[in-house]
C-alpha cells in the first residue's frame, strides 16, 4: 500500500508542479490514478470520475456531528475534497448557520492525529491490528461463544439518535444489556428533568424568537446549552424590533450573559432564591396571583422578600425589582435555567424555582411549545447527562461489566478525579473503544476501533430540540475515507450485530444497505411527492433534512413540590465554576487547532486555561491578571493563571473547562488543565445528578512558572474614548427602528 | 597645546603635511588590524543574524503585529542623519567660507558616503522578501508595473540612490588633487590605481578653474539635496495617519536630528583619526572647538524643534496623539524617552564650556552619547507608536530580539570597516586644502598676493576682513 | 499603472483623490454589521480560517504577536462612570464586542504608501492585496490605523497544515508564504465566482449571492453584505441590495468624514470615521436596555 503511494506522489511530480496546487490536489486519495508494481496506469485528468468536475465545486448535504445538536450542513467539494462547511438553509435547527465547533469539523476529519488502523493492547502495549483480527477477537470476547450476555456489557456513549441509535439498541438488545449510559458532561439534564415534571414534556420547544424578555439563570443558550445555533437564529429576531430583553444572573458571565442588557452577578448556588425573589415582587409590587400555586411554593415566595433575598443572592434589592418590572411589564417572557444554577445539590429546585416563573407568568404554551408529534421515538435523540457517568462508576465499583464499549464520548477525560474511573476501569477485562482518536478513554481500551470521521460516513440524526418543523437529518459521505482502515459507526455496530444475529443483519453488506432498506420502510406519509423509493433517498440526500411535520399536543402546567436551598458558605472560600465554552465544549474541540486558535469571546485567551476573577476577590488574594493561582478542593489541586473583570461574583472562581487533555494528539495534549478534575462527587438531590457547580476551593497565589505565559489578544481592555463599540439605549433603538 | 589660539599652524612645511598626511595611509600598525579584526566580528555577527532571519522569517527578530517596524527602520534613520555631516562641513560650510572645515571636510564627506552605505542595507534588510527589493526602483517591465510614486518609500529609494551618488561624486572629486599627490609618491598597484583615479591631474591652471567650478556647483546641488533627503526620510513618518508620526514639523527636525547626529559623529571620528594617525598638526583643538559650538547650536535647534512638536501636540485638538505624548512620557518607554531627551537636550550644553569643547577625551565620550541619544530618539519616534495609536486593542510593547540587535551592532562593524579601508586608501586629510588654508592664513598680510592666487586659483574670496580690504586695495 | 496609463489618463488620476479613487466602480462591496445583535460568538472567526487558509501559528507565536486572524473580534469592557469616581462593581451591561476586519476604505491608507502598489484598489472598491507584489516592507501596516493587517512572519505551510491537514486547504487561493502580507479580501474569490457565474449567465449579479464565509455563517445574522454602489441612484452596480438598503436607512454616506444625519439617533457609524479613510463597513451601534 505505502509503496504504491510513494510511487504515485512521484508519478505527480513528474506531472509537473505547476498544477500540483488545483487540479491534483486531493494527491493523497486513493481515488483515480493507480500505479501497480511496474505497470502505471495513468488516468489523465481530462478524463476524471462523472461527478469531478475540476475547478468547480460542488455542495452536499450532510449534517454536523459535533455536538447533539444536529446542525444540517453543506460541504463543498472540490476534486474529491471536502473544503468548507457551510449550514444547510434547509434545515430549521440552523437555517443556514454554523458555529465554531460545526465549522472546524473539518479539522476532525483532516486532523493528523487520528487512528488510521485497528490497534490491541497486548502486554501493555498497543499493536495494530486488521478489522477482521479486531472483530474475531470480538468474536472471541463478546460474540456467543463467550459465554457472556446480559448485563456483563455495558457500552457508554454520547449523545446518539436515528438510525445508529436502532443499531445501537439492537445490539444491546441481542446481548441483552440494559446498560447504555449516555454521558455528556455538558447538559442540560435538570433541566429536561424539570421540563418533564412541570410541562409533561423533557424537551419543550424554546420560543427565544417569540420572547419580549427573557430571563436566564446561567443558562447559556447561545453558546453551550440546549440547541446554540437554533436559539441563535431565534436571538436574531428576538433582537429586531420590538426588541427583547435579556436579564442574565449567573456567577460567571457567559457568552450570552455578554450580550445580556442586565447581568447580575449571582452567589453561586443562590439562583433558586432569587427566581422566588422575583415571583415575590410579581406578587407583592405588581398583583400577579399565586393562589392556584401550591401552598408549599406560596409560602417559599413569600418567605424571600427583597432584603432577604439581596442578603442570600448579592443581588440588590434595586435589580431584583427592575428584573420583576421587566418580566410584569413586557410578555410575553421566557425564563430558563442552566448549569450554573443546575449544577447544585439543591440544583432541581433551582430550576424549579425558574419554572414556576414561567408558570406564574404564563409563558407556558406561548414562549415554550410542546415538543410532542415526533413519529419514530426509536429514532430519536437518546442523551444524558453526568449521572449516567456516576452510575457507570457504581457499577463498575461493584465489578458487573466483562466488556464495555466506549463511542463518542471521552469519560476518562470528563470523569472527576475523585470517581477513580480509571482505576475502576482497570479491573474491566475487556474494554472496547470506537473512536477517531487516541484519547485519554481509548488510552485505557483493550481494543481500539477506528471510526470514519461524521464526513465519511452514513447516517441520520434526529435532534433532541427540535425545531417547529420536525426532521431528521441526513449525514452522507462527501469525500472518500482518509484511512481505508477505518468504518462508520453504522457500519461497525452492524458487524458487531452480525456475531449475534446473523440471520437477521447478514442481509445488509453494510451500513448503507441497512440505511436504504429502512428508508424504505418509512412510512408513505414521508414520501409525498417522490414516485420511488430511488427517489425518495435521493430528495433526502440531496436536501439533507426529511421534514416529519409539525409537532402537536400541549404542555401541562404542574408545580411540583420544591424547596429552595440557600448557599452554604462553608469551608473553602470560593466556589468552582467550571464553564463551558463553545470553542471547547467538554474538551471534545480540544484538538482543533482552529477551535485552540480562535480566543474564548470572554477572556480572549487562546491555547490555554485560565482562571476568571472578580477584581475584589482578586484583591483579597493578591493577584493581578496573568499572575498563577493554585485552586484546591477536597479532591485535588489545578493551577492556572488569573483573568480578572468585573464579570464574576465575588465568590465565585471559573475555570473553563477543555483543556487539560493528557493525551488527544498534539493540539490538545498537556495544555492547560481540567477543572473537572478536582470536582466533589456531591450529586443533585432530585435527578441524582453530578452537582458540579458547588465544588468549594481555596485559591491561593504561586509562583510563576518559567516560560509559562498568559496568552491574550488584545491590549487594552477599555475604548479610551474612541468611538469604536458605540452604545445606544432602547429608547433610542425603538424610536428610530421600532417598527421595522 | 590647549592655549592654541589659530586654527592651524601657519609654520607648517608642504612637505611635512604631504609626509605626514601619507604617512597615515601606509603599513597599517597593530591598533589598525586590531580594528579590522573588531569590525569584521561585529559584522559578522550581523550576518549570522540575518542569514537566520532570511531563512527563518521576520519574526525571529521578534518583529510582530503591531510592531512592523523595529530598530532596522529607527537605525537606517540614524545612519541616514550621521550622513548630513559630511555634506554640512564640505558643501555648506564650503559655500560660507568657514576655512577651518578644511583639515577635517574629508573624513566626514567619507562618512557620509559609508553612513549611507550603511543606511541603505537597513530598508533592505527589514524587507519581509528582500529579493525583489529592485521592484521599488522604476525600471522598464514588458508587464508595465511601476513602483508606487505615491510612496515615500520610493522617495526613499530615490532619495538615497542620489545622495549616494552625489556624496560619493563629490568625495571624489575633492579628492583628485590628493590622489595626484598619491599617485607622485606610490609605488606598485597603489601607482596604477591612483593614475586611473587621479585623471591626469597635473595641477595646472586650467585644471583647478575647472575643478573649482565643479567643486562649487557640486556643493550648491548636495545641500538642497541633503536637506530633501531627510526631509522625505522623515515623510515616511509625516505622510501616515498615525499619532506621533503624522507630525508637520518633522522634516526640520528630521534634518536638525541629522545634522546633530552627524556632527557628533564627526567629533568621534575627529578624536579617533587624530589620536591614531597623530594629526595634532591639522585636526587641532580650536578645529574641534568650533566643530563643538556648530554642534551646540544644532542641538538647540533640534530641541526647540521637539519642543514645538510636544506643544502643538498638547495644544492641538488629535486626542490620540496627545494621549501617545503622554504615554512617551509616562509610559513603558519612558525611560528611554527621558534618556532621549537628557542625552540629546541636556548634555549639549556641557559644551558650553570652552574647557570640555578643547578636552579631546570628554568630546570622545560626550559625542558618543550624544549619538546615543540621536539614535534613542529615532526609535522613540518609530517604537511607541506602533505600539499605541488608533486601535486599543492593538495596543502591545515588544522588544527586539538578539537579531535585530546583532544587525544593529553589526552595522557599526560594516561602517567601521569601510571607514578603516578609505583612510588607507583616500588621504583622510585634504592636503591641498590644509596647504590652501595655512596658506591663505599666512598671507593675510600680504593681501595683494592672495587676492591674485584667488582670482587664479578661480576659488572664493579669502575669509576674514583683511582679505576682503586686500581685495578693494 | 503604465506609463501610457498615467499619460493618457492623467487628468483622472489628477483627481483621483476627490473622487475616491480614479475608478469607473463596477461595484462597491460594503457590509453593514449589527452590533445588535453579534453575540461574540466567532464563529465568523472559524469560518474566515476555513475559507482563506488562514495559518495557525500556536501559542508561543500567538503570544509573540504572529496570529493571522483576518477577523479578530475585539471584546471592551465599558462600564459606565457612576460620578464622583464611583465606577460600576459590575460588568452589569455585559461585554463589547466588535468583529474587526479589513474595512476595505474607499480612501485606504495602507494604498499610498506601498512602495510597490502591491494594495491597490479594484473596481469593485476592494482594498487588493497582491501577495505576489508584495515585498514585504510592512508599511501599509503601520498605516493602517485599525490595525487590520497581518504580516507572515514565518513559513506556516509545514507547521500550520501538517497532512492531511493540508487537503483542506481552499485552491481558490494561495497558501501566503513568508515576508507577505495579509488581510482581509471580503472573500474575493466568491465575488469573483459569482461574478464569472453571472457573466456566464449574461445577467447581472444578484443581491445576496454572493455570501463572504464569516456573513455566511453568522447565528444571529449580525452582518449583511452587498453592493452599495448604487446606494443613492440606480446605475450599475447590484440593485436595491440590502446591506445598500441599511446604509441609507443609516444615512451614513460614503466619502464623508463626518455624517450629518437628519435624524441623529439612528445608529449607524464607521470606526474612526473622522480620520477620512472612508471604510466600507457600517456599524451599528450596539443597544442596552438602561
Amino acid at each position: 500500500m505505502s509503496l504504491d503511494k510513494m510511487k504515485r506522489r512521484e508519478f505527480l511530480k513528474v506531472l509537473g508542479w505547476g498544477g500540483v496546487g488545483t487540479t491534483l490536489a486531493g494527491c493523497d486519495m486513493p481515488t483515480t490514478v493507480t500505479v501497480q508494481e511496474g505497470k502505471e496506469e495513468v488516468v489523465a485528468y481530462l478524463a476524471p470520475e462523472e461527478y469531478v468536475i475540476p475547478g468547480i465545486g460542488v455542495w452536499y448535504a450532510t449534517t454536523c456531528a459535533q455536538c447533539g445538536s444536529g446542525c444540517g450542513v453543506h460541504g463543498r467539494v472540490r476534486e474529491g475534497r471536502v473544503l468548507k462547511l457551510e449550514g444547510n438553509p434547509e434545515s430549521q435547527v440552523n437555517r443556514g448557520k454554523l458555529c465554531p465547533a460545526g465549522q472546524a469539523s473539518l479539522q476532525a476529519h483532516y486532523n493528523p492525529d487520528r487512528i488510521t488502523a485497528p490497534r490491541v493492547r497486548r502486554n501493555g502495549q498497543f499493536e495494530q491490528i486488521s478489522w477482521e483480527q479486531a472483530f474475531a477477537l470480538l468474536d472471541e470476547k463478546a460474540g456467543p461463544s463467550s459465554g457472556l450476555a446480559g448485563d456483563r456489557f455495558a457500552w457508554v456513549s454520547d449523545t446518539v439518535s436515528g438510525h445508529q441509535a436502532v443499531l445501537l439498541k439492537a445490539w444491546m438488545d441481542a446481548i441483552g444489556s440494559r446498560h447504555h449510559y449516555v454521558h455528556e458532561a455538558v447538559n442540560d439534564a435538570v433541566w429536561r428533568a424539570v421540563c418533564r415534571d412541570m410541562l409533561g414534556d423533557e424537551n419543550p420547544r424554546l420560543r427565544v424568537d417569540k420572547a419580549r424578555v427573557i430571563l436566564s439563570f446561567g443558562a447559556d443558550f447561545l453558546s453551550t446549552w440546549g440547541s446554540p445555533i437554533h436559539n441563535s437564529t431565534q436571538y436574531s429576531e428576538f433582537r429586531t424590533a420590538p426588541r427583547g430583553v435579556l436579564i442574565q444572573a449567573e456567577p460567571k458571565m457567559t457568552v450570552t450573559g455578554a450580550s445580556a442588557d442586565l447581568w447580575v452577578p449571582v452567589r453561586p448556588g443562590a439562583e433558586g432564591v432569587l427566581a422566588l425573589a422575583i415571583a415575590n415582587v410579581l406578587v407583592s409590587k405588581h398583583h400577579r396571583d399565586i393562589s392556584s400555586l401550591p401552598a408549599e411554593a406560596q409560602e417559599q415566595i413569600r418567605a424571600y422578600d427583597l432584603d432577604n433575598a439581596a442578603r442570600i443572592t448579592g443581588v440588590t434589592g434595586e435589580h431584583i425589582i427592575r428584573i420583576a418590572g421587566l418580566l410584569n411589564e413586557r410578555g410575553p417572557s421566557l425564563v430558563l435555567a442552566g448549569a450554573s444554577a443546575a449544577g447544585h445539590a439543591r440544583g432541581y429546585d433551582s430550576v424549579a424555582a425558574a419554572m414556576l416563573l414561567n408558570i406564574m407568568l404564563g409563558n407556558v404554551g406561548k414562549t415554550l411549545e410542546s415538543s410532542a408529534g415526533f413519529p419514530f421515538p426509536q429514532l430519536a435523540a437518546k442523551t444524558g447527562g453526568n449521572k449516567e457517568l456516576l452510575d457507570f462508576a457504581a457499577a463498575l465499583e461493584s465489578k458487573s461489566f466483562d466488556v464495555v464499549f466506549f463511542s463518542g464520548t471521552n469519560p476518562v477525560y470528563t470523569a472527576p478525579e475523585a470517581l477513580k474511573l480509571k482505576d475502576k476501569l482497570a479491573v474491566v477485562p475487556f474494554k472496547v473503544a470506537f473512536t477517531q482518536f487516541d484519547d485519554e478513554t481509548a488510552q485505557q481500551a483493550d481494543l481500539v476501533l477506528p471510526l470514519r470521521s461524521a464526513l465519511e460516513d452514513w447516517g441520520t440524526h434526529v435532534p433532541a430540540a427540535q425545531p417547529e418543523q420536525m426532521q431528521i437529518n441526513m449525514q452522507q459521505p462527501l469525500m472518500e475515507p482518509l484511512y481505508p482502515e477505518t468504518r462508520g459507526f453504522g457500519d461497525a455496530i452492524l458487524a458487531l450485530l452480525k456475531l449475534r444475529k446473523a440471520p437477521q443483519y447478514s442481509a445488509y453488506d453494510d451500513y448503507y444497505a441497512y440505511l436504504r432498506n429502512a428508508f424504505a420502510a418509512l412510512p408513505a406519509a414521508l414520501k409525498l411527492g417522490t414516485i420511488s423509493d430511488q427517489q425518495f433517498w435521493t430528495r433526502a440526500v440531496q436536501k439533507g433534512v426529511i421534514e416529519v411535520g409539525a409537532g402537536r399536543g400541549n404542555l401541562a402546567t404542574r408545580v411540583v413540590s420544591f424547596t429552595v436551598a440557600e448557599p452554604a458558605e462553608e469551608g473553602r472560600p470560593f466556589t468552582l465554576v467550571p464553564s463551558a465554552g463553545a470553542n471547547l465544549r467538554d474538551g471534545r474541540y480540544a484538538n482543533l487547532p482552529w477551535l485552540q486558535e480562535v480566543p474564548d469571546p470572554i477572556s480572549k485567551v487562546v491555547w490555554d486555561s485560565w482562571a476568571e476573577l472578580h477584581p475584589s476577590a482578586a484583591a483579597k488574594i493578591g493577584v493581578k491578571t496573568g499572575d498563577r493561582v493554585r485552586i484546591e478542593s477536597e479532591h485535588g489541586a489545578i493551577e492556572a493563571k488569573v483573568y480578572i473583570y468585573k464579570g464574576m461574583h465575588p465568590d465565585a472562581i471559573a475555570v473553563p473547562l477543555g483543556q487539560g487533555h493528557e493525551a488527544y494528539g498534539r493540539y490538545a495534549q498537556g495544555r492547560g488543565v481540567n477543572p473537572l478534575k478536582i470536582l466533589g462527587l456531591a450529586t443533585e438531590t432530585k435527578t441524582g445528578e453530578l452537582a458540579n457547580h458547588a465544588t468549594r476551593v481555596q485559591v491561593t497565589r504561586i509562583a510563576d512558572k518559567a516560560g509559562d505565559k498568559l496568552v491574550k489578544l488584545g491590549g487594552s481592555e477599555v475604548q479610551l474614548g474612541r468611538k469604536l463599540v458605540a452604545t445606544v439605549t432602547a429608547d433610542v433603538f425603538a424610536r428610530t427602528e421600532g417598527e421595522a | 597645546m590647549s592655549d592654541q589660539h589659530k586654527d592651524i599652524n601657519e609654520d607648517i612645511r608642504w612637505a611635512k603635511i604631504n609626509e605626514d598626511v601619507l604617512r597615515s595611509m601606509e603599513n597599517p600598525r597593530m591598533g589598525y588590524w586590531v580594528s579590522v579584526v573588531v569590525c569584521l566580528a561585529l559584522l559578522s555577527l550581523a550576518v549570522i543574524a540575518e542569514v537566520y532571519q532570511y531563512n527563518t522569517g521576520m519574526g525571529v527578530a521578534n518583529l510582530n503585529w503591531p510592531q512592523m517596524w523595529g530598530l532596522y527602520i529607527a537605525t537606517f534613520i540614524f545612519w541616514i542623519g550621521m550622513s548630513h555631516s559630511g555634506t554640512l562641513l564640505s558643501a555648506i560650510l564650503h559655500i560660507t567660507h568657514a576655512d577651518w572645515r578644511k583639515p577635517i571636510y574629508r573624513f566626514a564627506e567619507a562618512m557620509t558616503t559609508f553612513t549611507l552605505m550603511t543606511a541603505g542595507l537597513f530598508p533592505i534588510i527589514h524587507l519581509g522578501r528582500l529579493w525583489n527589493m529592485y521592484w521599488v526602483l522604476p525600471y522598464y517591465s514588458d508587464r508595465g508595473i511601476w513602483p508606487n510614486f505615491r510612496s515615500p518609500l520610493v522617495w526613499d529609494a530615490f532619495a538615497i540612490g542620489t545622495y549616494l551618488t552625489s556624496s560619493a561624486l563629490f568625495l571624489y572629486i575633492g579628492s583628485i588633487p590628493d590622489l595626484a599627490i598619491c599617485r607622485d609618491n606610490a609605488r606598485g598597484w597603489r601607482k596604477k590605481l591612483y593614475t586611473a583615479l587621479s585623471l591626469g591631474w597635473r595641477g595646472d591652471d586650467r585644471q583647478w578653474r575647472h575643478f573649482r567650478k565643479a567643486y562649487l556647483i557640486m556643493a550648491c546641488f548636495l545641500i538642497p539635496l541633503a536637506v530633501s533627503v531627510h526631509s522625505i526620510v522623515s515623510s515616511d513618518f509625516a505622510m501616515s495617519i498615525m499619532p506621533g508620526w503624522h507630525v508637520t514639523t518633522f522634516p526640520p527636525y528630521f534634518v536638525a536630528g541629522a545634522l546633530y547626529s552627524g556632527c557628533a559623529g564627526i567629533i568621534t571620528l575627529f578624536v579617533l583619526l587624530r589620536y591614531y594617525f597623530r594629526f595634532e598638526d591639522y585636526m587641532t583643538l580650536p578645529i574641534l572647538d568650533k566643530t563643538c559650538k556648530l554642534t551646540f547650536a544644532i542641538a538647540m535647534v533640534w530641541t526647540y524643534l521637539n519642543l514645538v512638536e510636544f506643544s502643538s501636540v498638547w495644544y492641538g485638538h488629535d486626542m490620540v496623539a496627545k494621549e501617545l505624548l503622554i504615554d512617551k512620557f509616562t509610559g513603558t518607554y519612558s525611560p528611554y524617552f527621558w534618556a532621549m531627551l537628557f542625552l540629546g537636550s541636556v548634555v549639549p550644553f556641557t559644551m558650553a564650556f570652552e574647557k570640555i569643547r578643547r578636552s579631546i577625551s570628554a568630546m570622545f565620550v560626550i559625542s558618543i552619547l550624544l549619538n546615543i541619544g540621536m539614535w534613542l530618539d529615532r526609535w522613540m519616534i518609530v517604537g511607541p507608536t506602533l505600539s499605541a495609536s488608533y486601535e486599543p486593542f492593538a495596543f502591545s510593547v515588544s522588544w527586539p530580539s538578539w537579531v535585530q540587535w546583532f544587525i544593529v551592532i553589526g552595522s557599526f562593524g560594516w561602517f567601521g570597516l569601510l571607514f578603516l579601508v578609505f583612510v588607507k586608501v583616500i588621504p583622510s586629510v585634504s592636503m591641498y586644502e590644509v596647504k590652501e588654508m595655512i596658506f591663505h592664513r599666512r598671507h593675510i598680510a600680504h593681501k595683494d598676493i592672495a587676492s591674485v592666487m584667488h582670482r587664479r586659483a578661480g576659488d572664493a574670496k579669502p575669509s576674514g576682513e583683511a582679505g576682503l580690504e586686500g581685495v578693494k586695495s | 499603472m503604465s506609463l501610457e496609463n498615467i499619460l493618457t489618463n492623467w487628468s483622472k488620476y489628477r483627481k483621483g483623490a476627490e473622487e475616491g479613487g480614479f475608478h469607473d466602480y463596477e461595484h462597491m462591496w460594503g457590509r453593514v454589521i449589527d452590533l445588535n445583535k453579534c453575540t461574540g460568538c466567532s464563529a465568523c472567526v472559524v469560518a474566515c480560517y476555513a475559507e482563506n487558509n488562514l495559518a495557525v501559528v500556536g501559542k508561543d507565536r500567538f503570544a509573540d504577536g504572529h496570529a493571522m486572524h483576518w477577523l479578530r473580534i475585539e471584546r471592551y469592557w465599558d462600564e459606565p462612570d457612576l460620578g464622583e469616581g464611583r465606577v460600576a462593581e459590575f460588568q452589569h451591561h455585559g461585554a463589547s464586542f466588535l468583529p474587526m476586519h479589513c474595512q476595505q476604505c474607499n480612501a485606504a491608507t495602507c494604498e499610498p504608501v506601498c512602495p510597490v502598489a502591491a494594495t491597490y484598489h479594484t473596481p469593485d472598491g476592494l482594498n487588493a492585496q497582491v501577495y505576489n507584489r508584495c515585498i514585504g516592507s510592512r508599511y501599509c501596516s503601520n498605516n493602517c490605523p485599525y490595525r487590520l493587517r497581518y504580516f507572515n512572519f514565518f513559513s506556516y505551510y509545514e507547521s500550520s497544515w501538517p497532512a492531511p491537514l493540508h487537503m483542506q486547504l481552499n485552491p481558490d487561493l494561495t497558501v501566503r508564504d513568508k515576508g507577505v502580507m495579509e488581510k482581509c479580501t471580503f472573500c474575493v474569490q466568491r465575488i469573483r465566482a459569482v461574478k464569472d457565474k453571472a457573466k456566464m449567465q449574461d445577467r447581472k449579479v444578484l443581491d445576496g449571492e454572493v455570501q463572504p464565509a464569516c456573513v455566511q455563517t453568522c447565528p444571529t445574522s449580525a452582518m449583511t453584505f452587498g453592493d452599495i454602489l448604487d446606494m443613492h441612484s440606480p446605475g450599475k452596480g447590484v440593485e436595491n441590495t440590502q446591506a445598500a438598503a441599511l446604509w441609507r436607512k443609516h444615512q451614513v454616506e460614503l466619502g464623508k468624514a463626518k455624517q450629518v444625519k437628519q435624524d441623529p439617533e439612528l445608529r449607524g457609524y464607521r470606526v474612526l470615521e473622522g480620520l477620512n479613510t472612508d471604510p466600507k463597513v457600517l456599524f451599528l451601534e450596539r443597544v442596552r436596555e438602561v
